[in-house]
Order: structure tokens, then C-alpha cells, then sequence
């Protein structure tokens, strides 16, 4: 009860759905998903034509994966079928899909909403395989694309954003006025995950996405942006691997959330673990996931709002890490020193950054007025 | 026999018997027993992937192409015969050769043995053979667009903006004297993209050469003899966009011999980007022409087209049965037009 989301005109069980992906390529897969809580599942993209995937497609490193897989490799035909058995299941799907023109896309999504599809995601934001501008950053093209598929079809059809757009808060309003009836991100960011310097080869032959945590705060920024910019809901994506991580998005403004890379790291389990997890919060602060969606929005300031105050580090006690440097190091301005095992700190030099305040493992500073 | 006289012989509406095959669950099971009993008793077998169910079909369409040995038409009827295998249908290839008698022939075939369907070439196909496939009211669809009050479903590219995309490419790397191989101006295609060449030049306030413009047969050699002309006129070009890569193969080959580097002397575009495209050398710069795409998403629009027609459901269907589908190109930059810019050869435009 407390996490049931109304978005687009779905009633969801909960916020938590599973994103485009090969972890949603078939209906075994978004079954699991679906059994694992998850209130829908975005498949993976479908297009006109099947490209072969190149191989590899896929390099993880420090809890972040680049991928260049292009798009599903089954053909529409199929994906139609698997549609209808998953609605024959009882599951609620939404078709993610791709074209490279406003027909070809109107005609795709037409028949994914005649196989039954709950809702449509327009995934035209790639940032690999599909030209320098990724194809969703265009506002005429996108204005378009939606229009036509909106004729086409009686379902929400949802529109995901590319962090590679360089005006969103235009893109956004372009879309809403198009009738979407919501906006997704972030889809993968551009990367290239390293380079192996014996043979001077990118670790994938080419550029590709990067997805997995360290894109969270790309992700967050995003959808904050589109949430201020919009009145269709949002559904954000990016980094998401436990249950604090959405519900940052929630009240950065999405009403839904997706998982994707977790699932890889993870398994399918992060998607109960994050449900529950969501529910506990929610709980123990009497509240409803309805009732979260974009509280921190407000705290959110322009710099002309945020008040210049006289604030200094203040160490709470007496350093617990004789062999630990951190803040000693990062303190830009020599304010910090260590003597003895102990953190001698010259409020005279201090300038307020709050560094140590985040860098200290064990949250031995905080900012205060000093005067 | 069809689901009609099904229907009638079990006095409900088609409709109903329609829904017993698909929406088994929205007829009283009383009345799904009594139909499937006639159904028995008729011998009517649907087949498990035409929703209209209709037992006059032939289980064929056909593809007519005007040549075969033109690896566009393979690479589409490759689409077209993907989808149709799908949907448990055969594809008859029929290869016209641009031969009026043929086309002729093959439609009146195609008519009367009555296939379910047939996908077509607009621009290499007789006016006069178009109106009598309509009139006929046998689904086709047409791959390409031309000029005229034809109610066909289509799927269609545009030639003049490849081709003004092609040129102004090497106008962006810095050429200026462009020749231009034309196909065989009869056909619709080769038509605009003469029009595209034009006007990349016009838009760059570049002086168009009247000789560096030259016509050639739609082969290899066609493309070989166009380009020995160009080459060894005493004002040869630096470089030359030319309508297909079938001649654009021919070309190399030509400058090749007349003792020129590609791209360092002359620098070569081509369009269609077929199989063959990528492993000539130098691997040829072209412009994308989605083929494989095109007979898919052709074939594709033929099934909804029988589908539409055979379902009995007076549904809003019937309203949006012709669709057209565009499919836009794109430049693939490879090594023939001495480009500097490796992020275009990346990721496309
Ligand atoms: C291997 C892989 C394949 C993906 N395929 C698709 C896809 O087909 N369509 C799509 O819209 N997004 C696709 N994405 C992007 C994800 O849906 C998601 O937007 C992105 O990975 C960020 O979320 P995450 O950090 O939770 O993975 C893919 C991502 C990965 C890692
Ligand atoms: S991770 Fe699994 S699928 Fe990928 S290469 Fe290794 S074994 Fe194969
Ligand atoms: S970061 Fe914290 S633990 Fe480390 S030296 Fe500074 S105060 Fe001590």
C-alpha cells in the first residue's frame, strides 16, 4: 500500500521497475524480474531491423560497466509474441523501441500496443552505433517522433532522455508538448572504460555506455532538471543498486525508478532487496512513496539563494584513526595537521569548503558559524 | 471455403467465429464448442499466423525486382523473405529486367495464379500494370515513392537528399571540382540524385561543369567506361560521386588503371553501400541505403495489409490500412574520399 505509484495512468504496486537491457531480453527474463517485485519491466530495445551484436560487448571495472551492445536481437515478430505472453502471465510490460524516422518508430510502436504492450518507452538515446549527437538530443526530431506515436496509440508512451542533451529543460518541454506521457533517465553516459597501455587498445574496440554506479549523480541531476522543467512524470535511472539510491531519485522528483546494471552485479534479488528496503524507509517515517516524490526539490537553491554564512570545520572529537591522513590531505589550505595520532586544526586557515566533512570515514567534522 | 461459411453455417457473425480462433476467452464457452464442432466438421484449419484466417490464400507473395543481379534487390528481398518465411508464407522472386514485356507478363502471372500479395519497385514498374494491380485490389506494396495518385502502401528513402549529403561530404573535405556518374536517368532515383549533386553544389556557389556530368549503364563496366572518360579528360575531376557501387567498383578499377591513387589523385563516393562496399580498396565511402531494412519493414506492411483485409472485424484497421514508412540515409565514411575525420567514420553523421 505504501508503495503504490500511479504513473501515466498505470497503477503500479510499487516505484521499482527493471530497465532496458539484456536483462530484460526475453520473457523468461523479465519474468524473473517481474517475480523478483519489480512493478514493470522496460525490455530491451526493439527495432526494425536486428543487427548482430559485435562481441565483446560488455567491460566492467570499479563498479561501473561501458557496453556496446546495440539493440535486442530479436526481430519484431518475435518480440510481439513474447509481448503477449507476458501480458498472458499476467506481467506489465512496457515496450522500449527504436527507429530512425517518425513513421518507421509510429509503425513499431503500433504494433507492440496492438500486442499488448502496458506502455511504450522511446529509447532514442544511445550514445553509441547512432551518430555524434545521440538521436534524442534533437528537440525537432523528437518532437516528431512523439507526435507520431502518440496518434498511433492508446498507451502512455514515455520518452527516455540521453544526460548528452545540451539544453534539457527544452528538450523536456519540447517532449511534454509533443503529449508524452512521461520522461525516463538517464540512458547510458558516452565512455571509453580504459585503455590497456601495453597494446594500446581501448579496453572495448570502441565507444560505448556507461552505466552502473558512478553515473548516479549524473542520473540525479537529470532527472531533477526535467522534474523542475515538466509536469509529466519521471521515471529515473542510472546507478541505482539499493533501496537509498531510489528513493534519492524520489525525491529528486521521479515517481518510478529503474534498476539495470544492479541486476549484473547483483542478480535479480537487488530488486526485492531495494522493494523492501524502500518499504522499511517508508514505514519507519510514516510515509507514503506518493508522498516522497520530489521533497528535496525545494532544498534544491539557486547560488543567488544560498546564503553566504560564516561556516568553519569543527571537529567533533578527538581523531579515532591514528594511521588514517585523509582530511590532512585533501584540506587544500593547510588547516588541518596531524601531531601525535592527533588532528591539530587552525581555524584561522580554514575556509569552509566542508571537504573533510565528507572525506572523514568517521564523520568527525561538521560545519558551524563561526564569527 | 473461409471463415464465412463458418460463420453461416453456425448462424453467428464472422466476427464471433473470429474471436473463438483469437479471443477464445470472450465467447460463452456453449458457443465455442458448437463453432469449433462446425469448424471440425467443415475441415476449416486456421493457419496459426494470419489473424483473418482466410482459407482462399495461396500461402505466396511475391517480390518483383527489375534486376537481379543488382545486390540491393537480393539484399531486400532478403527483408521481404525473412518476414514471409515468419509468417509461414513462400516469396516468389520475380526478376523483370526492366523489360516492359516481362513486367507485363509477370503481373498477369502474378494475378490470376493470385498470390496474396506482391511487393514492387515504384519507378521500375509500368503506370498503365500499377493501375491494374489496384483496380485488382490485391494488397501490394511499393518500395520507393513516384509522382502520382497511387494508394499504395510504400516504404521510401530519399534519393536527392543521399545524394546532396554524398556531395556536400567532399565538399566538406575540401573538393571542389565534383563530377557525378549518373545512373540511367529514367528511373526516378538516378533522377534526384543528379538533383542532389546539383544542389550540394549550388549551395557551396560552386560552378557546375556540364562534361564532369555523365551518364553510364547501371554495371560495373557501365561505371568502369564513365569513369575512363572523366579521367582522361585533359580537366580530369578530384573527385567523383557516382549513383551506385556497383559502378562506383567499375570506376576504381578505371582510375586505378589510368595510373591514379584513390582518394590522394581522386576521390570516390558511391551510393547503395552494399555487401561489397567495405572490402573493395580503398573501402568505399557511400551512402547507407537501409535495403535489408526496407524489404522488412515492405514485407511487414504487405501482412498488415491481408491481415487487415481478411479480418472481418469492421475495426478502425480498414481506416490506416495504407501506411508509408520513411526511412532516412545516411553517409558511411570509409576510406575512397580522402576524409579527415575519423569520429564521422566512427559514428556516422
Ligand atoms: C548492457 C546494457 C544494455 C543496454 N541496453 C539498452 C537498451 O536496449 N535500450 C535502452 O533504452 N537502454 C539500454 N541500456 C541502458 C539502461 O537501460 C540504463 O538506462 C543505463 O544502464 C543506466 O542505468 P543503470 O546504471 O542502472 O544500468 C543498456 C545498458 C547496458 C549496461
Ligand atoms: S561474463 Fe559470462 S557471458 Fe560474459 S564472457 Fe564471461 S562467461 Fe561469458
Ligand atoms: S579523515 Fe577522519 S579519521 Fe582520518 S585523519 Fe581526518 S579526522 Fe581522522
Amino acid at each position: 500500500m505504501r508503495l503504490k505509484m500511479d504513473f501515466m495512468g498505470l497503477s503500479l504496486k510499487n516505484p521499482v521497475m527493471v530497465a532496458a537491457g539484456p536483462w530484460s531480453r526475453n520473457p523468461e527474463t523479465i519474468m524473473r524480474s517481474l517475480d523478483a517485485g519489480a512493478s514493470a519491466v522496460v525490455t530491451e530495445t526493439i527495432a526494425m531491423e536486428v543487427r548482430q551484436n559485435v562481441r565483446p560487448w560488455i567491460y566492467s571495472k570499479n563498479e561501473g560497466y561501458q557496453n556496446v551492445r546495440l539493440y535486442s536481437d530479436h526481430a519484431l515478430e518475435q518480440w510481439l509474441i513474447f509481448i503477449r505472453q507476458i501480458k498472458k502471465e499476467g506481467g506489465t510490460v512496457i515496450a522500449s523501441i527504436m527507429a530512425h524516422s517518425p513513421s518507421e518508430m509510429a509503425y513499431i510502436a503500433k504494433s507492440v500496443y496492438k500486442a499488448g504492450a502496458d506502455a511504450i518507452e522511446l529509447g532514442l538515446s544511445i550514445p553509441h552505433g547512432e551518430g555524434v549527437a545521440v538521436m534524442g538530443s534533437d528537440p525537432d526530431h523528437m518532437y516528431n517522433s512523439v507526435k507520431r506515436v502518440i496518434q498511433s496509440v492508446d498507451i502512455p508512451v514515455m520518452v527516455k532522455f540521453s544526460p548528452h542533451v545540451t539544453n534539457i529543460s527544452e528538450l523536456a518541454k519540447v517532449v511534454e508538448k509533443a503529449g508524452a506521457s512521461g520522461i525516463s533517465a538517464i540512458d547510458t553516459v558516452r565512455s571509453i572504460i580504459g585503455v590497456d597501455l601495453e597494446t594500446s587498445k581501448p579496453l572495448l574496440a570502441t565507444y560505448g555506455g556507461y552505466s552502473g554506479v558512478p553515473i548516479k549523480p549524473i542520473g540525479l541531476a537529470t532527472v531533477a532538471s526535467i522534474a523542475q522543467s515538466v509536469k509529466i512524470p519521471v521515471c529515473g535511472i542510472g546507478g541505482i543498486s539499493n533501496w537509498s539510491d531510489g528513493l534519492e531519485y524520489m525525491m529528486l522528483g521521479a515517481s518510478t525508478i529503474q534498476i539495470g546494471s544492479a541486476i549484473m552485479t547483483l542478480g535479480s534479488e537487488v530488486i526485492s532487496d531495494v522493494i523492501e528496503g524502500m518499504d522499511k524507509w517508508l514505514e519507519q517515517k510514516r510515509l507514503r512513496a506518493e508522498g516522497i516524490v520530489g521533497k528535496a526539490l525545494s532544498n534544491l537553491k539557486s547560488f543567488d539563494e544560498i546564503e553566504i554564512l560564516p561556516y568553519k570545520a569543527v571537529l567533533k572529537d578527538a581523531c579515532p584513526e591514528s594511521s588514517c591522513e585523509t582530511c590532512v590531505v585533501g584540506c587544500l589550505v593547510g588547516a588541518l595537521e596531524k601531531k601525535n595520532g592527533n588532528i591539530v586544526y587552525h581555524q584561522e586557515l580554514c575556509n569552509g569548503c566542508g571537504l573533510c566533512v565528507s572525506l572523514c570515514k568517521d564523520q568527525n567534522f561538521e560545519l558551524k558559524w563561526r564569527l | 471455403m473461409n471463415i464465412r461459411d463458418v460463420a453461416q453455417r453456425a448462424g453467428v457473425s464472422v466476427a464471433t467465429v473470429s474471436r473463438v480462433l483469437n479471443h477464445p476467452d470472450q465467447v460463452t464457452p456453449k458457443t465455442r464448442e458448437r463453432i469449433l464442432e462446425i469448424m471440425k466438421a467443415m475441415d476449416y484449419t486456421p493457419n496459426w499466423f494470419a489473424r483473418g484466417l482466410n482459407l482462399n490464400r495461396t500461402g505466396v507473395i511475391a517480390l518483383l525486382i527489375p534486376n537481379i543481379m543488382n545486390p540491393i534487390y537480393t539484399e531486400i528481398a532478403k527483408g521481404v523473405e525473412e518476414v514471409a518465411h515468419n509468417k509461414g508464407y513462400y516469396t516468389l522472386l520475380c526478376n523483370s529486367e526492366d523489360s516492359k514485356e516481362k513486367e507485363a507478363a509477370y503481373i498477369e502471372m502474378l494475378l490470376h495464379r493470385k498470390v496474396d500479395g506482391l511487393i514492387f519497385i515504384a519507378g521500375h514498374l509500368d503506370p498503365d500494370l500499377m493501375t491494374r494491380i489496384e483496380e485488382t485490389r490485391l494488397p501490394a506494396v511499393m518500395i520507393g515513392k513516384i509522382e502520382g495518385n497511387w494508394q499504395f502502401s510504400a516504404v521510401y528513402t530519399d534519393y536527392f537528399e543521399g545524394a546532396r549529403k554524398a556531395t556536400a561530404h567532399l565538399i566538406e573535405n575540401g573538393y571542389s571540382g565534383i563530377a557525378h556518374i549518373t545512373g540511367n536517368l529514367r528511373f526516378i532515383e538516378s533522377a534526384e540524385k543528379l538533383n542532389g549533386y546539383r544542389e550540394a553544389l549550388k549551395n557551396a556557389d560552386i560552378q557546375i561543369n556540364p562534361k564532369w556530368i555523365i551518364g553510364g549503364e547501371e554495371t560495373i563496366e557501365g561505371g568502369y567506361l564513365a569513369a575512363k572518360r572523366l579521367v582522361r579528360n585533359p580537366n580530369p575531376p578530384e573527385a567523383i560521386f557516382i549513383a551506385n557501387d556497383w559502378m562506383a567498383f567499375g570506376a576504381i578499377d578505371a582510375i586505378k588503371t589510368e595510373g591514379f591513387r584513390i582518394p590522394e589523385d581522386i576521390a570516390v563516393v558511391g551510393f547503395d553501400n552494399n555487401r561489397m562496399s567495405g572490402l573493395v580498396e580503398p573501402k568505399l565511402t557511400t551512402v547507407n541505403l537501409p535495403v535489408y531494412k526496407m524489404g522488412l519493414t515492405a514485407s511487414r506492411l504487405l501482412f498488415d495489409e491481408m491481415d487487415t483485409l481478411s479480418s472481418t472485424s469492421e475495426s478502425d484497421e480498414k481506416a490506416d490500412q495504407k501506411q508509408q514508412i520513411f526511412l532516412p540515409l545516411t553517409i558511411k565514411v570509409r576510406n575512397s574520399c580522402g576524409h579527415q575525420d575519423r569520429i564521422k567514420a566512427i559514428f556516422g553523421e
